[in-house]
């Protein structure tokens, strides 16, 4: 990769859903989107529910098409999803069938550039990066919905990705689980120093996680306005970060320009009347 | 009410208990059995006592060779069962993947479930005689077109986050079917598909009372003909101790495969 190549482009990238329903209008989720992120940079992408921030993240995953634009990994344009693209989502995903350690394992499964006993290594590697070695044992649905989260990591790790993309991860966990969390995600990519896109729609999560936080408008989304944190918030971050002055009031900006775009989108859903049409993230149920 | 009373509305309940009430309830039911058919309330030529339909039983096995039309029996129904099996999994999953093939196949296989099974038996014998492959014909009709539906909704269940990580994992489409789809559809699978070797009870039967000169439907039928009602009981008996057998097996496969449930 040369010089002038960016790690991952997103160039020009639009996307429109057809409803399922008859009658209904397309929805235009996505308009015009481009960004460059650079390698072991942390982006968040915030936006209001629905505004269509997952979808971009999936068309960067390789799990979406987009209508319009292209995406360019390393240089190379992005296709379809693989091992490069590793996903972490919001419901939990590790496998009922497996133990922890097994679950992990599984990310090493289609490896072909690691042999048997070295894909055992980095397995055990990520269950202790995530710590749960006490766990390994386990079955996934006897131990909590955090630690499901971390294996759910651990796997999407031990694949060895060169990105990381993760759709509201910690959104189903509480408060306190999630600080946890946030706080090992900061730790593991301190360590890994991979790129990461971030979705969530927790303001605070995004300031204290991002080295990049990408606003979203409501549906269909743009950027509204980008913040590199380093700027604002200086200094390495850690659970002391949170009540700092600069945290403070980079948190209340953000939170201003967030509020605006969540009255804008219940605006138009009240107009068009179309409340619950695309659901959830955008790609919730037109995503087929 | 105290949740752990048996009477709490889906309250839980120990293992000892239920068998209890289990073992009870059969009691129960063949005391009563035992008080119409002595007190005569229906004549025994009808309904003959319990022991007297074990003792038939017992005759049937020793004097008769009963035990070999079991076999028969059993045979076909595990022949024909597997056959459906080992055709509905792999199309069943394939139309789960694919909208084109579900798209061809399902107008078809929706079609054919709905044909009663009797009324394809007067073809099928023309098709195939009275020997085996007429039986064979029978069961499969009457289990696979269920079967591959059945089979296709639980793929089709299996989360779609599961076979998106496969694909983020690296693998292949064949392999998200093999070491995702299904291995995360076989409790549910398990279960179908003891429901339908129950089906196929049923199709036996029929099969072999309208054209067979073995297996335990033509005995009920044979004996019939004498108005052996004790024997015709045990016929039936026996099936049901054959069904509620493979049903404890299935039940003792899923516990020790399907540790995580």
């Amino acid at each position: 990769m040369d010089q002038n190549t960016p790690f991952l482009r997103i160039s020009g990238v639009s996307k429109t859903f057809e409803s399922e329903g008859a009658g209904h209008a397309p929805i235009h989720v996505i308009d015009d989107v481009s960004m460059d992120l650079a390698s072991g940079e942390l982006a968040v992408y915030l936006g209001p529910s629905g505004c269509g921030k997952t979808t971009l993240m999936r068309i960067v995953g390789g799990l979406e098409t987009a209508d319009r634009g292209e995406i360019f990994l390393s240089g190379k344009k992005v296709t379809g999803p693989d091992r490069q693209k590793g996903m972490v989502f919001q419901t939990y995903t590790s496998f009922p069938w497996l133990t922890v350690i097994d679950n992990i394992r599984f990310g090493t499964k289609y490896r072909r550039d690691i042999g048997g006993a070295e894909k055992d290594e980095v397995a055990h590697r990520y269950l202790d990066l995530v710590g749960l070695r006490e766990f390994a044992g386990f079955y996934v649905n006897k131990i909590s919905g955090g630690m499901r989260q971390r294996v759910a990591i651990a796997r999407t790790l031990a694949a060895g990705p060169d990105i990381l993309l993760m759709d509201e991860p910690f959104g189903a966990l509480d408060a306190q689980t999630r600080e946890f969390l946030q706080y090992q995600l900061l730790e593991i990519n301190r360590i890994e120093n991979k790129a990461v896109i971030f979705v969530t729609h927790d303001v605070e999560e995004a300031v204290f996680l991002a080295d990049r936080i990408f606003m979203f408008s409501a549906r269909p989304a743009t950027v509204v306005e980008e913040i590199v944190v380093a700027d604002h918030v200086p200094g390495e971050r850690n659970l002391a970060t949170k009540e700092s002055e600069a945290f403070f009031h980079l948190r209340n900006h953000v939170r201003n320009v967030m509020r605006g775009e969540v009255g804008r989108i219940e605006e138009t859903m009240a107009q068009s009347g179309a409340g619950g049409a695309g659901g959830a993230g955008g790609a919730g149920g037109a995503g087929e | 009410m105290n949740p752990g009373s048996i009477f709490a509305y889906r309250g839980t309940s120990s293992g000892r208990t239920d068998l209890i009430l289990g073992i009870g309830a059969f009691f129960a039911f063949i005391a009563v059995w035992t008080a119409i058919s002595e007190f005569g309330l229906v004549p025994q030529r009808f309904l003959p006592l319990p022991w007297t339909v074990v003792e038939a039983l017992w005759r049937m096995l020793v004097e008769r060779n009963f035990i070999e039309d079991i076999g028969i029996s059993v045979t076909r129904v595990w022949g024909a069962f597997l056959l459906s099996v080992v055709m509905a999994v792999p199309i069943g999953v394939w139309m789960s993947s694919y909208r084109a093939v579900s798209a061809v196949l399902e107008p078809v296989v929706d079609f054919i479930r709905y044909l009663p099974v009797p009324a394809l038996v007067p073809l099928l014998i023309i098709w195939f005689g009275i020997g085996e492959a007429s039986k064979v014909a029978v069961l499969f009709m009457g289990t696979f077109f269920q079967l591959v539906l059945l089979i296709a909704d639980d793929a089709k269940r299996v989360p779609r986050e599961f076979i998106e990580i496969g694909h983020t994992l690296g693998a292949k489409p064949r392999q998200i079917t093999r070491d995702i789809v299904l291995r995360s559809m076989m409790p549910s699978m398990i279960d179908n598909l003891r429901i339908t070797l129950g089906w196929c009870w049923t199709w036996i039967i029929v099969a072999e009372i309208v054209a067979a000169n073995s297996g335990i439907g033509h005995v009920i039928w044979s004996m019939r003909r004498f108005v052996k009602t004790p024997e015709v009981m045990a016929g039936i008996l026996t099936v049901g101790i054959i069904g509620l057998a493979t049903d404890q097996l299935v039940r003792l496969i899923h516990r020790r495969y399907f540790k995580y449930l």
